[in-house]
């Protein structure tokens, strides 16, 4: 191994990437452009769901109840109806979520026969938003009705029946219950795993077609030191483009940080050593520019954004596809980087992800490394 | 096969490479001495660049043997490429560095010692010609220079032994007769230079020449010696008008073995030239053509390699060769 | 007879790309790979619903009442009992690592306060790092607390004061979810496949087709014949057009008949939705091979393309949920309006008549991009 034959392919990859326009680009601004992208369009926060109103009683009553529905940023009042097909345009069309039906007689059979049903109209065809709408709405409607039981009691001289079970809920990690805290860690390990990979998925491919690459090895450099030559200059690149998609998360998008940046960086190299030597085998693998490029993305992106629990949780997914999950390094890294970022727990609760992520890297870079012939054929 | 050869640099024996189906090189043998330039001449796909990459560890050999600089192709590629330098078929520098990163780059490589880095680097900016050029970026340059530099690039390390590989395809002739004496100046400093070329009039410029058709070697020995020995017989150079049944009236005359066209004359093989000429412009006149000159020529390397291959191909006379 | 002669062009033009997008190994693989990885991971992985809930348990109280609640809890499917815990470390030790979502928490004076009509204390702790997730199960262990309340104020008034009971008023919340009634997600999440498929193959496989001629340089020698531009163009398009169709059609029966997502509009809106929508990926696909020298980086142009236009139009998350900037900028992404025609028609089962305003807005933008693209397109085969 000759430090000197390593640094020689290092600061030719570095003369190179700096030369080459477009991939400076990808390296700068397409982290970012994903990271907001991702940060703001993925956003599982139901709040401001379009909300129709149809008050068949219109007495003070129901308009009592329509005020719990009118001061919640959970729901938007957007249309007054006037009937039932009116309702039903507007769930049609899309332009209201949720509608809320009071019946002709609400004020009259809550004082006579006690008890009464408003509907909640759902559009369940966005079935998650309207399920938490669904829970809005259920704790406004008990909010009220609890209110008329403590004056109906109060006016009866009756004692108010207290509230018999007081749950207190304490949302631990991320308390404004904001999707985007949890979303936007993911999103930096969505980001880092695509460029990384992409990236080096062209440098071996690209010295094949262009014909460099047989006059390199017949020179006495060696599989590991070209592997390690050209990685280098990608890795800090790719440490560089993590701090800035984790201080943007911090500075930006308002994401706490709870835990330590030594932990952060640390699995941070981990899992790019990871992507960087799965690009450089698919690049050793393929030889062709498009075809590494594309499996790059493929391998990287749709893994990342649908099975490591970024979004979609993976608990909750059918067990074959968890146990697929385990063979994946951007499961672990985003359970890591939640850890890191919303529950600033110490290092031994996230180890079994660390040492996770370290075999996968170890066993990527070994393959790289075997896969790599300095042999034509 | 450990030390050197009995001093030849290169030694190849029985060597054979097949892809799949196809043999590629057919169990040839030769070997090239110390400070020659030889020269391996043949057509496109004859087998010249596999051989060469065998040689320099790029391929393993099927069956067979070969030794560089007294080491063995197969098992120990590693060590050969210390000791040689190679200039692959498109000679691939990297075009997006400067002419002076890609030197950089190969001393680097090769290991040349830093404080011979800014001689060595200055003789081959010299050598190249791109003197005041060493900011430019690679691509940007004409062929003609992108060849000098890939050499330069090559010899870096002073390997004793450097293989090119059709270094001058695509170079304009001036250029191509400049790079010949670069190589002649390094033979006469000692160093083997193994290279392969399809340009035949290349080939007088090598001390020895391997003739190459279809993976197998047809003939073998110095350029005079081709000449002299391979034909069998003399040429007669005829031009001659219309020339598509001129040659077939060349051809239909008894006492010529073969005919081709060559350029805009043709070549017709008889047993004395100089008894032959005028026969031969008599007959052809006797045929209504218009003849313009009958003369005995020497042979060039391109007439033998015709006249070996030819005569080795079960479907008879090839088409009429256009001379490059 | 000058048309019928162009006709045969034409001809020739498709059945060469055909071949030619059936024999390229990458083509090959965007015809097949995306829409099967994206069914199988929509239909069988990605969900968004809460089925199992993991919490573990402390209960300092140990009555019946406490023990009533509890059986509430694990009583119900969506709840997985994972630990009694014996301290409130191990409560948090579950959370810190991510195993439970849930810990509740039962304070020893439980049952006493129950009686004596003074709140009940019950302490939940979520782990809210995946907020979707937190929401649900909370909202789950809400719904069965105020079933438990409510449930024991009525006997608890029953045997108090059975006349009272029977007068005390309340109101009741129904739901009626139209559309979805289970709340399914893959519901939800099929339908919308079929539309980022149509982008994501049509666009791919037009810009590859394009870009493969000008990168090889058949490009120059097929404008040296007869062929006109229009031509050209249209034996371009139109085999990604047809397979588009095709692909649309499969997967549509594939959603219904193996995933089960009912389909209750008609096929006509659908038809044409798809077409108009294909028009706008053909626009863009062209658009892209104009930008791209190589095959290369036509992938690249379209996979930062498809990336920013999946996420905003409304497939994985609402567009509600965006914050107003982004909520705009969706106008811009076909794929959006194409998205609510798609749900629309499985799941609300409406037709033209709702759906004007989305099928127009997509018509004008398919219109505006395919022109673009094309007049680029002519320039650049100069």
């Amino acid at each position: 191994m000759s430090l000197r034959r390593i640094f020689a392919i290092f600061r030719k990859e570095v003369i190179q990437i700096s030369r080459d326009v477009r991939s400076l680009l990808i390296i700068f601004a397409i982290p970012l452009i994903l990271l907001f992208i991702y940060g703001y369009g993925v956003n599982l926060d139901v709040k401001h769901v379009p909300l129709c109103v149809y008050d068949r009683d219109g007495s003070q009553q129901s308009q009592d109840l329509l005020k719990g529905f009118q001061s919640t940023e959970y729901f938007n009042i957007v249309h007054l109806a006037r009937d039932y097909p009116d309702v039903v345009r507007h769930i049609d069309s899309g332009s209201c979520s949720v509608a809320v039906v009071i019946p002709p007689r609400f004020a009259e059979d809550l004082r006579n026969a006690g008890s009464t049903t408003v509907q909640a109209i759902l559009d369940a065809s966005d079935s998650n938003s309207a399920s938490i709408g669904l829970g809005y709405a259920q704790s406004i409607v008990a909010a009220y009705s609890s209110r008329v039981q403590v004056d109906w009691a109060a006016a009866h001289g009756a004692q108010p029946p207290a509230l018999p079970l007081d749950v207190r809920a304490r949302t631990w990690f991320n308390e404004d219950l904001e999707s985007m805290a949890n979303i936007v860690p993911g999103v930096v390990a969505l980001v880092m795993a695509v460029v990384g990979a992409f990236l080096t998925s062209l440098t071996i491919a690209r010295e094949w077609e262009r014909g460099t690459m047989e006059q390199l090895i017949s020179t006495p450099v060696g599989a590991l030191e070209i592997q390690i030559g050209k990685l280098i200059p990608y890795f800090v690149i790719g440490m560089a483009d993590t701090a800035l998609c984790a201080g943007a998360s911090v500075g930006w998008f308002q994401v706490p940080f709870r835990g330590s940046w030594l932990v952060m960086f640390g699995s941070s190299a981990l899992f790019l050593t990871v992507v960087l030597s799965l690009g450089y085998f698919i690049s050793v693998v393929t030889k062709s520019q498009l075809a590494a490029s594309q499996m790059a993305l493929l391998a990287t992106f749709l893994p990342t954004f649908l099975l490591s629990g970024f979004i979609f949780p993976i608990d909750q997914m059918p067990v074959v596809v968890q146990v697929i999950t385990r063979v994946l390094p951007a499961r672990y890294f985003v359970e890591i980087l939640r850890s890191v970022f919303l529950k600033g727990t110490p290092v031994a609760m996230i180890a079994s992800q660390l040492t996770a992520l370290g075999i996968i890297a170890f066993v990527l870079v070994a393959l790289a490394t075997r896969a790599f012939h300095k042999r034509l054929e | 096969m450990n030390g050197n050869q009995n001093g030849f640099s290169v030694s190849v024996e029985q060597l054979t490479k097949r892809f799949g189906d196809f043999t590629a090189v057919d169990a040839i043998t030769f070997s090239a001495r110390r400070g020659e330039i030889f020269g391996f001449l043949g057509p496109n796909g004859a087998g010249k660049s596999t051989t060469i990459r065998i040689l320099c560890g790029l391929l393993a050999p099927t069956s067979g043997r070969a030794s560089v600089a007294g080491l063995d192709v197969a098992t120990q590629p590693e060590e050969i490429r210390q000791r040689i330098g190679y200039m692959s078929q498109k000679f691939s520098l990297y075009n997006d560095l400067r002419v002076k990163e890609n030197l950089e780059f190969f001393g680097g490589l090769y290991s040349v010692p830093p404080s011979e880095m800014p001689g060595r680097m200055a003789w081959a900016v010299r050598m190249a010609g791109l003197e005041g050029r060493e900011r430019s970026l690679t691509g940007s340059l004409p062929v003609g220079w992108k060849q000098r530099l890939a050499l330069g690039c090559a010899v870096l390390h002073r390997p004793p032994i450097v293989f090119l590989d059709e270094p001058t395809s695509g170079v304009d002739p001036v250029s191509r007769r400049q790079f010949w004496e670069l190589i002649q100046e390094m033979a006469r400093e000692g160093i083997t230079v193994f290279v392969t070329t399809h340009y035949m009039d290349e080939a007088e410029y090598c001390n020895r020449l391997v003739l190459i058709d279809r993976g197998r070697i047809v003939a073998m020995g110095t350029p005079t010696e081709l000449k002299s020995r391979s034909m069998k017989g003399e040429l007669l150079l005829v031009e001659c008008e219309p020339l598509g049944p001129a040659l077939a009236a060349l051809r239909a005359l008894p006492g010529v073995a073969e005919a081709g066209i060559f350029g805009r004359a043709m070549h017709a093989l008889v047993a004395d030239s100089r008894a032959a000429a005028v026969p031969v412009r008599n007959a052809l006149l006797a045929k209504g053509l218009d003849v313009r000159r009958v003369e005995p020529i020497r042979p060039s390397l391109e007439d033998v390699f015709v006249a070996l291959t030819v005569a080795r191909r079960p479907e008879g006379p090839a088409l009429p060769q256009v001379r490059a | 007879m000058k048309f019928l002669q162009a006709l045969r062009r034409i001809h020739r033009l498709l059945v060469k790309e055909f071949i030619q997008t059936l024999r390229d190994p990458h083509t090959r693989f965007t015809l097949f790979g995306p829409p099967i990885i994206q069914m199988l991971v929509f239909g069988y992985a990605a969900t968004l619903e809460v089925n199992h809930v993991h919490f573990a348990l402390l209960d300092h109280d140990n009555t019946q009442e406490s023990r009533e609640y509890i059986a509430r809890l694990t009583g119900s499917p969506y709840f997985t009992l994972d630990k009694v815990a014996q301290r409130p470390a191990e409560l948090r030790a579950g959370i810190d690592r991510g195993t439970t979502l849930l810990a509740v928490q039962i304070d020893s004076g439980f049952s006493q306060d129950l009686r004596g009509g003074k709140g009940a204390k019950v302490q939940v702790i979520v782990d809210s790092a995946n907020s979707n997730t937190a929401l649900v199960g909370l909202g789950y262990v809400n719904q069965i607390s105020a079933k438990y309340a409510q449930d024991y104020q009525r006997d608890h008034m029953l045997r108090a004061n059975p006349q009272m009971a029977a007068m005390l008023p309340q109101v009741n919340l129904a739901d009626r979810p139209w559309f979805n009634e289970n709340f399914t997600s893959r519901w939800y999440f099929v339908p919308g496949v079929i539309g980022n498929l149509m982008l994501v193959m049509v666009m791919i496989l037009t810009a590859f087709a394009v870009v493969r001629e000008r990168e090889i340089g058949t490009l120059e020698q097929v404008m040296v014949t007869p062929i006109r531009r229009w031509e050209f163009i249209l034996g371009k398009t139109l085999p990604f057009f047809l397979i588009g169709m095709f692909d649309a059609a499969l997967i549509s029966l594939v959603g219904t008949f193996w995933f089960g997502v009912p389909f209750r509009g008609s096929v006509a809106v659908l038809a044409v939705g798809t077409m108009i929508f294909l028009l706008s990926s053909l626009g863009v696909g062209l658009f892209i091979s104009t930008i791209s020298a190589t095959q290369q980086q036509a992938m690249v142009s379209a996979f930062f393309f498809i990336m920013p236009a999946t996420t905003l139009s409304g497939f994985g998350t609402p567009i509600s949920s965006m914050p107003p900037f982004f909520q705009k900028l969706t106008y811009l992404d076909p794929l959006r309006y194409y998205m609510i025609i798609l749900r629309s028609v499985y799941l609300k089962g409406v037709g033209f008549r709702v759906l004007w305003p989305e099928l127009v807005s997509m018509a004008v933008f398919s219109v505006t991009l395919l022109s673009v693209s094309i007049l680029r397109f002519h320039k650049s085969i100069d």
